[in-house]
């Protein structure tokens, strides 16, 4: 765990606990984590379900407040943010995409990629406008409803939506989680790309071993706390280390 | 299935408090009034049956006054203790300004009474002494030992010690015109009564009923006898047609109100039906057969019902009170005796069955829905977006609607203006707002994006995502705004029509005689001095008397009148519907149209005027407008002289010279009028005012009645919001995740309000502009219309305003829960 320091962090956590409800009903989600997840790389969270990966994320991602310890974005402590700052931030640096329900059905596929943009009142470069649309493949479906895409698209929409900002660093959880394994296949395809082509920094809490293997490295949570990592992992070498935890 | 639907409604009792306060305002407004006018009447009967309490027997007039003779016969009636005489006539009380008291004559009475009371000072003694009643009083502040003038039938003054006031009890014409109370003998003088109106008896033993039969063989056939109970319940029932008149003009708000609580009902059940499809689905799965579905939605409208009822009589006790209370505290005035404040049966029965009925009709067609919720629907995980098309059926019916509306609307406003013409012209009314709630969903996405053009613009992106969920729903947005339009339109419809009627009274007094004094008398008629002393100002351009006498056209009793013939050709225009009045000279008649309806008298034709021994032939020239100032039958004033003599005046209408010092102008009028106390003067701009207050107080009254149904509509609006925000948990807050801000979310929602607000409102104004224009085309033929754009705008910002109002509690939970919650939620 020493060499985090080493690379350049898009995203830090020093001490990070998380600590839901009190006295006898406490649950303990994060007992103190220690974590950095460095720039242009693509990061996956794995772990047993509750073992608090989405509530790290929601922490990281400065939509939950969290009990103690720190969280850095680029430079920003988070964790001093109001809310008020705290949703600026979001704005101009942090790209969200969802399992489920990432899309606003009353807008069509083009102003749904826009929104985070014309929230914060920010032109779109066309340029890249261009590339996300063709690296995802959606210019003839940028007219479309949600409800007129599948599943699939949505998620391409939601990720296309996510790079359009070119945030600081997206947060993705389980974005395949509801799709078929070839367009899941195709989504985490694109993530990649965008990690390798866009220079973008992706965090990615996954269940799916397969999934865990397009990332850059995998981080391994249980009860709470960092247990493992793994470079550069293969779904063998994930699926190995996920066995062994569970021992 | 009842435990499940008895859990759900705890379960969601939240959500179901606004539908509830919806029902509860409507009831609660039924049940007051009820409670109300209930109060009223107990409390008249109460007053009657004390007032007649002292009175054993009455002997009252038939047509002719009871001859002064009969109260020594009725005294002498073996059983009689006491008889004294009710006077009553004119008494016309002088006020501190020298000019008689009111618009109406005050009455004159005598004492000793029954059924009046002493309430300070002591019943007149002497032939000096006079008392009034307590309102008037206070308002001429007089005192006990003041010195007051009444005029007597040849309107000369006569002074009395004021030595008392008294109460007027539940004489509601007296309580109207204020009274004077004089010994029986100066009543008869002053007032010139020749005789009673009645005679009170009270027993020295025997019964009521034997001593009505012993009284009633001595006063003879010209006269009515009752016993006190029957005085009681004959003065309670003339009494009772006018809180009917209350009672009905304020359930007609409130049925207003329960049609607009009714929409609101029907429109957050379908809500709640929509929400909970997969809900009810899983039930299906589970074995639920759709009776069983429709039951527990109708069973959960009927509990819903029966509580929020329950609830409204609760609220109608205590809005009855209310009104009560202040017509007491603020209307001192007004004598209106209040018994105690009670729910009756009738009372609790209708209110009731009224919040009842309402709310399981309401929730019919949802429930209906309900029952065609397919099981598989439990599977689906997208929720399905409401897409509205115009069906076929949708479209015939608005079709046929909107056809048979115009169609009505047409004929009413082409007929002769009548009664029949404003009714076709209001059934038309009720027509075309079908039409609008049939073509609801389909109109109000349109409206939505023109009411949100300009927030859209202002707002950014909370404003144009607010368009857009104002418009994504049409079905739910059409419900929600059209329960708001029929406030606005009733608003609207009589802001429109009061403007316009304003607005003719107006012209027609300018086009007719532009007026700026009118001189008239309370009771008798204006000497000619008045006119005399008039004459020969250089600041009054014009004095126009008017004078007439009973006479006889074509030997029926018709009055006949004249005008000063030197200002027909000026000042004086009268509007003719055939013929003209420029062919007017000696020898001629102009009469008004309803008499020559009544005698089928028509330009042309020869008719006899003047009196049964002397009549005269004149040639008819002209058939006046009944809306015309001049008599019904107008003839030359040197042919009335002649034949009349020179009589005084019944009005004197003057004009000031143009360029003249008003002030000078009216001190003339008022110099020349001072020495008689009945003739009075008004200026023009007095009339208007009197007639502006009077007309801007009921616009007031239906207005703030018609807010009821507004706030109830807002309360609907409120529901479909919270409703929505519900529905949108998950889409909130992935915009809050995105980087929208709390404000910003809570800035989407208003703006969402604001729309529906403002289409409720624009649709609103439309039909009543346009039906006000209507009903207006059938009340006379020449109507100047007249929009009143100031309070049209006002409706409308107000709308929007209220929308705005309404969304702050929706739009402040939405803004306040977590976004990590919602994101989880299911
Ligand atoms: N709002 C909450 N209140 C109380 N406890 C919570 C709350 N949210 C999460 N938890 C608890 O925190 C722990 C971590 O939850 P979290 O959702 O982060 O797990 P996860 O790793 O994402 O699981 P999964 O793989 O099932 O999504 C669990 O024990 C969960 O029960
Ligand atoms: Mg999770």
């Amino acid at each position: 765990m020493t060499t985090i320091t080493s690379v350049r962090s898009a995203v830090t956590a020093q001490g990070l606990t998380k600590v839901y409800g009190t006295g006898d009903a406490a649950v303990h989600a994060l007992r103190g984590i220690d974590v950095g997840f460095a720039t242009e790389a693509f990061t996956a969270i794995m772990g047993p379900s509750g073992s608090g990966k989405s509530t790290l994320m929601h922490c990281l991602a400065g939509l939950d407040s969290v009990t103690d310890g720190h969280v850095s974005i680029g430079d920003i402590e988070i964790t001093r943010l109001n809310d008020k700052r705290l949703t600026l931030l979001r704005r101009e640096r942090v790209g969200f995409i969802f399992q489920a329900f990432n899309l606003l059905p009353t807008l069509t596929a083009e102003q749904n990629i826009l929104l985070p943009l014309q929230i914060a009142g920010r032109q779109a470069d066309q340029a890249l406008f261009d590339r996300v649309i063709d690296t995802v493949g959606l210019r003839d479906r940028l007219r479309h409803k949600p409800s007129q895409l599948s599943g699939g698209q949505q998620q391409r929409v939601a990720v296309a939506r996510a790079l359009i900002s070119k945030p600081q660093v997206i947060f993705a959880d389980e974005p395949t989680g509801n799709l078929d394994s070839r367009s899941g296949a195709e989504v985490l395809a694109f993530l990649r790309t965008s990690v390798r082509e866009l220079g973008q920094t992706i965090v990615m809490v996954t269940h799916d071993p397969v999934a865990a293997s397009y990332a850059d490295r995998v981080v391994f949570l249980r009860d709470g706390l960092l247990v493992r990592e793994i470079e550069q992992p293969t779904p063998q070498t994930v699926l190995d280390t996920l066995v062994a935890l569970e021992a | 299935m009842f435990r499940t639907t008895i859990m759900g409604l705890l379960a969601h009792r939240l959500r179901l408090v606004l539908t509830s306060l919806a029902i509860i305002l409507g009831v609660g407004f039924i049940a007051g009034t009820f409670v109300l006018t209930d109060t009223i009447d107990a409390g008249f009967s109460q007053s009657f049956t004390a007032a007649a309490d002292k009175i054993d027997v009455a002997v009252r007039s038939k047509d002719d006054p009871l001859p002064p003779s009969l109260l020594a016969k009725i005294g002498s009636v073996a059983g009689v203790k006491d008889a004294q005489p009710v006077v009553s006539g004119e008494a016309p009380l002088i006020g501190k300004d020298g000019k008689t008291v009111g618009e109406l004559v005050t009455a004159g009475v005598s004492f000793p009474s029954y059924r009046l009371d002493v309430t300070s000072g002591k019943a007149p003694a002497s032939d000096g002494e006079a008392l009034v009643d307590t309102s008037t009083a206070r308002t001429q502040g007089f005192r006990i030992g003041d010195t007051i003038g009444v005029l007597d039938q040849k309107n000369v003054r006569h002074d009395f010690r004021l030595v008392g006031t008294f109460d007027v009890g539940v004489d509601q014409s007296l309580a109207a015109r204020g009274a004077v109370a004089y010994t029986p003998a100066t009543a008869m003088r002053m007032t010139g009564a020749t005789g009673y109106a009645e005679i009170d008896v009270t027993t020295a033993g025997p019964s009521r009923e034997s001593l009505r039969t012993a009284v009633a063989a001595v006063a003879g056939s010209g006269a009515k006898v009752q016993t006190g109970e029957e005085v009681a319940s004959d003065l309670a029932a003339s009494n009772g047609a006018s809180t009917e008149y209350l009672k009905v003009g304020l359930l007609m708000f409130g049925f207003i109100a329960l049609l607009v609580a009714g929409l609101v009902i029907y429109n957050t059940f379908g809500i709640l039906v929509a929400q909970r499809m997969r809900e009810l689905a899983l039930l299906r799965c589970i074995g639920a057969t759709r009776r069983q579905v429709f039951g527990s939605i109708m069973l959960e409208s009927a509990i819903v019902g029966l509580v929020s009822s329950i609830l409204g009589l609760a609220a109608g006790l205590g809005m009855g009170w209310l009104a009560v209370f202040l017509l007491g505290t603020y209307q001192p005035d007004v004598e209106v005796p209040t018994g105690t404040v009670t729910l009756s049966p009738q009372t609790i029965v209708i209110g009731l069955a009224t919040g009842l009925i309402m709310t399981v009709v309401a929730a019919l067609l949802p429930a209906r829905q309900a029952t065609k919720v397919a099981p598989v629907a439990a599977l689906r995980t997208q929720t399905e977006e409401h897409t509205f098309r115009a069906g076929v059926v949708r479209i015939v019916f608005a079709v046929l609607f909107g056809l048979a509306a115009a169609g009505l609307t047409y004929m009413g406003v082409t007929a002769k203006p009548d009664e029949t013409a404003l009714m076709t012209v209001m059934a038309g009314g009720v027509l075309a707002f079908f039409t609008v709630l049939i073509l609801g969903p389909v109109v109000v996405t349109p409206l939505s994006g023109l009411a949100g053009w300009l927030p859209g613009r202002l707002f950014g992106v909370p404003g144009r995502l607010a368009t857009e969920n104002s418009r994504r729903n049409p079905k739910r947005s059409a419900t929600t705004t059209i329960a708001l339009t029929i406030g606005v339109t009733l608003m609207t419809f009589m802001a429109v029509l009061t403007a316009t009627m304003r607005a003719t009274a107006d012209q027609e007094l300018d086009s007719q005689f532009p007026a700026d004094y009118r001189v008239a008398a309370q009771t008798g008629d204006i000497p000619h001095a008045v006119a005399e002393a008039l004459r020969g100002h250089s600041e009054l351009a014009t004095v126009a008397e008017f004078r007439e006498v009973d006479g006889k056209l074509d030997d029926e009793d018709y009055p006949i009148g004249t005008v000063t013939s030197s200002v027909l050709e000026t000042a004086v225009r009268p509007k003719a519907t055939s013929g003209s009045a420029d062919g007017f000279k000696p020898g001629t008649v102009m009469i008004a149209d309803y008499v020559a309806k009544q005698l089928k008298i028509k330009v042309g034709d020869d008719v006899r005027v003047g009196t049964a021994k002397n009549a005269t032939p004149l040639r008819v020239v002209a058939i006046l407008d009944s809306q015309s100032l001049l008599p019904s039958i107008t003839v030359p004033e040197q042919f009335f002289d002649e034949r009349f003599g020179k009589t005084d005046d019944n009005q004197i209408l003057i004009t000031a010279a143009d360029g003249a010092d008003l002030d000078k102008a009216r001190a003339i009028v008022d110099n020349a009028t001072q020495p008689y106390p009945a003739v009075k003067v008004a200026s023009s701009t007095e009339i208007r005012g009197q007639f502006d207050e009077a007309i801007n107080g009921i616009l007031s009254v239906v207005t703030g009645l018609l807010g009821l149904a507004i706030v109830i509509s807002l309360l609907g609006i409120a529901n479909t919001l919270s409703l929505s925000v519900h529905e949108r948990t998950r889409e909130s807050a992935l915009l809050r995740a995105l980087g929208l801000k709390r404000g910003q979310l809570r800035g989407m929602l208003t703006v969402e309000a604001l729309i529906l607000g403002l289409v409720g409102a624009l649709v609103g104004t439309v039909l009543g502009i346009v039906y006000g224009w209507a009903a207006t085309t059938t009340i006379s033929e020449s109507v100047s219309f007249r929009l009143p754009v100031g309070q049209v705008a006002l409706f409308i910002a107000a709308s929007g305003l209220a929308g705005v109002l309404a969304a702050v509690l929706p739009a402040r939970r939405a803004a306040r829960t977590s976004i990590v919650g919602s994101l989880a939620s299911d």
